[in-house]
């Protein structure tokens, strides 16, 4: 109803929302352009020991050590394997009032996606294995829905994953690397 | 209109800074009529602007403080211990008018007025001008040059007498210029370091009469030839050029003639005549010359010039290494070029940051004089090296911890009573030392009181009784003195409204940690007490040694590196307790391939590097020294905040990022995990 009202009396450009969208394995997500300064091509990593295992390390942007945050974990899956459509996504966030800016790693960036305020429909609160907060939104592509991130809120939490419980598919790599 | 109100706020804190000062100066002068001329200079100037930005009541307010010193300049008043009080209250006064606010207008009108009120009392009572002290006042026209030489005998030291001695004693009548003559000194072979061969030409400046420059010499009359004259009615040295144009001529003729320094002297009183009159119209062109010397600069100006120099240091590092990789014909002299230039660059840059410490040394100053009154302790705070220079951040956030510490000093330092220091065999007025120096890539700043010290038995009672430590641990000087940082260790006995508020050393230390320097106390019972800051010059630029273990990078400060030994990766697999051999000494090291959790093969041989912190030594294995890298620190940021044994980052000439190892924290981190254990 207060979306109706508002297509009546704003521009229809008003209501378009951009967003970048990029797959982790074989799902598709979108973080709103808003938040997007670069796509960076996979450089080395130099890894921080006593790090979390989903914070991947630190890259050099232009003379700024940017922190690189490998997605695959961070959403519950095995850890990236490179490959040539790995891509770094250099986002802009808003975290606790303090602007960081960090770097995601994803398996291929995909499209950018113009997006009608009407066309996106709210998360299901079952039915996604994510946990809903995370999630702003969804739109359906074809027989696919592409789910739209609350990236601020991601990054703000501790947590190490954002996958709700665990699930038979998402094998938690915790302790795959620690051995030896 | 409210830039430009910014801009007077701005200049107006850095003026009210500079009463301060000179405040200060008076205090401890308070005839010192150059002193106050500054003084009656900066609220004149401070009232001028008030009024053209509209802040009334900083106008009103300098207006009647500007009068009361217009009257001590004209001699009509004294400078006293109330006018003094008075005038650096008055000084706190004026930084909270600066900050007003509308919320807080009306309290401050009011407060406004009282001041006002109570410095017109003040004026009304010493409205009688106190001409007794004006006579001891040297003023310009007593003060004679007198022309002195001093020959004195070949054997005068062996009588005991060190002609140095008397020149000090006689330069402390006045302004001097004293010009050796060493033409008597004979080759090194033939001399005889017991014998004295230098003779002296003096010119003295004094208002203290020719009998008082005789007398210095009263003893060694005939020990050595001396000549009195004088020469001019005039303050002749107080004017540079003709005080060179003295001092050449002495130079060139050591046995110059009274007669014929006379003669030079008519000449110059001429010039100096003219000087004089001219010098009211330079004063007011020097200013202008004066304020050009200098540019205000914001500092995020600067610190976008430190950003883009760091980013060049990186990119001339990447070129030198591509120079290094490719050999292109003519590449290289360019490349060198670059690096100089890019080098030179960096260090002016950084040094722009760097501000003398005299900058917070005026609050302290001020510290010590209200608390040494509120304590009815008499002490002198003196400050040594304080044109060392530090970086603007390291120093602001430097105030609070050395407030804290000069605070403990007087507050439990010094002695309560005069009484109590005179029977330690003392003087009676205790003192507070700042003492700054550079060592190294370090600076050092030393806060030294010479009170009572601290009982490391009473200390090491107080530590077992707050079960820090237990009856029987073994425990070394240092140790003990360290426990003062530790939290919840206050020393003082009861708690007073000063130091000790349950803030202690611990927040000291902690803060100092923070600009990644050290903190460390030492005492002598019954002698005093010294707290030694250490400090990086720059929080930005670090010198370091680049080391590699697999493909990571690290980077160790090169200040805590010692020495570097080769073993090979069987020796280190064996080594029993993880100890290795330094030399002849067994040194624990920690195996960074694990500690890290990095991945692979080690390498047949490895070094270890030997690395000191705070008196203890510790061995860090890596695969390969690369060599030594200045590295443009950055910080890892927030999502890295919980990772401690990194303290930043650096680019390397090939692009790709180092870590900065923090040894400190390793061998904490360390040590503490090796406790647990065991």
């Amino acid at each position: 109803m207060d979306a109706q009202t508002q297509t009546n009396k704003k521009n229809v450009s008003d209501q378009v929302h951009t967003y970048l969208s990029f797959r982790l394995g074989k799902e598709v997500f979108a973080a709103s352009v808003n938040h997007v300064v670069n796509i960076l091509e996979l450089k080395p990593i130099t890894k921080v020991p006593h790090a979390p295992e989903y914070m991947s390390g630190v890259i050099n942007l232009r003379g700024q050590v940017l922190p690189v945050i490998d997605m695959r974990i961070k959403f519950g899956m095995t850890p990236t394997e490179p490959t040539v459509d790995t891509c770094i996504i250099v986002l802009n966030l808003e975290i606790e009032n303090e602007e960081v800016k960090l770097g995601i790693l994803v398996d291929a960036v995909s499209e950018v996606l113009e997006l009608e305020e009407n066309q996106i429909e709210p998360s299901p609160s079952i039915g996604t294995k994510y946990k809903a907060e995370f999630i702003k939104g969804m739109w359906k592509k074809d027989e696919s829905f592409i789910m739209l991130l609350n990236l601020d809120l991601i990054f703000t939490r501790d947590e190490i994953v954002v996958v709700e419980e665990k699930t038979n598919e998402a094998d938690m790599p915790q302790n795959e690397e620690t051995g030896e | 209109m409210e830039a430009f109100k910014q801009k007077f706020v701005e200049e107006a804190t850095e003026q009210i800074n500079d009463l301060e000062e000179a405040l200060l100066q008076l205090d401890k002068n308070k005839e010192d009529m150059d002193t106050i001329e500054s003084i009656f200079r900066v609220m004149h100037s401070l009232k001028g602007g008030s009024a053209m930005f509209g802040f009334e009541k900083i106008d009103k307010f300098t207006h009647i403080l500007e009068n009361i010193y217009d009257r001590i300049r004209n001699h009509e008043l004294k400078v006293t211990p109330e006018i003094l009080d008075l005038t650096f209250q008055a000084v706190d006064h004026l930084r909270k008018l600066l900050d007003e606010t509308p919320e807080n207008e009306q309290q401050l009108e009011q407060e406004n007025k009282l001041f006002i009120e109570r410095i017109e009392k003040a004026l009304n009572e010493k409205t009688t001008p106190e001409h007794a002290s004006i006579q001891d006042e040297p003023t310009e026209g007593k003060t004679k040059t007198y022309f002195v030489r001093f020959v004195p005998n070949e054997d005068i030291m062996q009588n005991g007498t060190n002609p140095l001695f008397l020149l000090e004693d006689l330069s402390q009548l006045g302004t001097s210029l004293i010009v050796p003559n060493i033409s008597k000194i004979p080759d090194f072979n033939s001399l005889d370091p017991a014998k004295t061969y230098t003779s002296w030409n003096i010119l003295l400046s004094t208002n203290a009469g020719i009998n008082a420059v005789i007398d210095v010499f009263i003893f060694v009359d005939d020990e050595a030839k001396i000549e009195t004259h004088k020469i001019s009615d005039y303050n002749l040295l107080q004017d540079k050029a003709i005080k060179n144009i003295l001092k050449d001529t002495l130079q060139q003729k050591p046995h110059i003639k009274p007669s014929e320094i006379h003669d030079l002297i008519i000449d110059l009183e001429n010039i100096y005549q003219e000087k004089e009159e001219k010098q009211v119209k330079d004063e007011s062109r020097k200013k202008v010359e004066h304020s050009i010397s200098s540019i205000r600069v914001s500092s995020d100006k600067l610190d976008n010039l430190i950003n883009w120099v760091s980013e060049l240091v990186t990119i001339q590092a990447q070129l030198s290494l591509f120079n290094k990789e490719n050999n292109y014909p003519g590449l290289d002299p360019i490349a060198e070029e670059i690096e100089k230039i890019s080098r030179r660059l960096r260090d002016d840059v950084f040094s722009i940051r760097l501000i003398p410490i005299a900058n917070m040394v005026t609050r302290f100053q001020r510290l010590v004089r209200e608390l040494s009154n509120e304590l009815g302790k008499e002490v002198d705070f003196i400050t040594k090296g304080t044109e060392t220079e530090l970086d603007k951040n390291i120093i602001e956030m430097l105030i609070d911890p050395v407030m804290h510490i000069i605070r403990n000093s007087l507050d439990h330092g010094i002695e309560d009573s005069a009484q109590a220091r005179i029977d330690a065999g003392k003087a009676q007025k205790g003192s507070i030392t700042l003492n700054a120096f550079y060592s190294g890539t370090y600076v050092y700043i030393q806060i030294i009181d010479d009170g009572k010290g601290l009982d490391h038995e009473k200390l090491r009672q107080k530590a077992i009784e707050k079960e820090i430590i237990t009856e029987d641990t073994q425990i070394t000087e240092k140790e003990i003195f360290d426990l003062v940082f530790t939290s919840g260790f206050s020393t003082a006995k009861e708690v007073t409204n000063l130091s000790g508020r349950g803030v202690g050393m611990d927040v000291v230390k902690q803060k100092i940690s923070e600009l990644r320097g050290e903190v460390e106390l030492t005492s002598k019972k019954g002698k005093g007490t010294t707290v030694t800051i250490k400090l990086p010059l720059t929080l930005s630029i670090i010198d370091g040694l680049l080391v590699r273990i697999a493909k990571t990078k690290f980077v160790i400060p090169l200040a805590a590196v010692q020495k570097i030994y080769e073993f090979t990766h069987k020796e280190i697999e064996e080594s029993i307790n993880n100890l290795f051999l330094a030399d002849d000494k067994r040194v624990p090291f920690i195996y960074l391939r694990d500690a890290l959790n990095i991945e692979g093969t080690p390498p047949e041989i490895e070094r270890i590097v030997n690395v000191e912190f705070q008196e203890t030594f510790m061995g860090l294995t890596v695969d390969e020294i690369i060599g030594e890298y200045q590295a443009v620190l950055k910080p890892l940021g927030r999502m890295y905040k919980d990772v401690d044994i990194v303290s930043g980052a650096t680019i390397l000439g090939d692009g790709t990022v180092a870590l900065v190892l923090d040894p400190n924290r390793l061998i904490n981190e360390y040590t503490n995990k090796e406790n647990i254990g065991g």
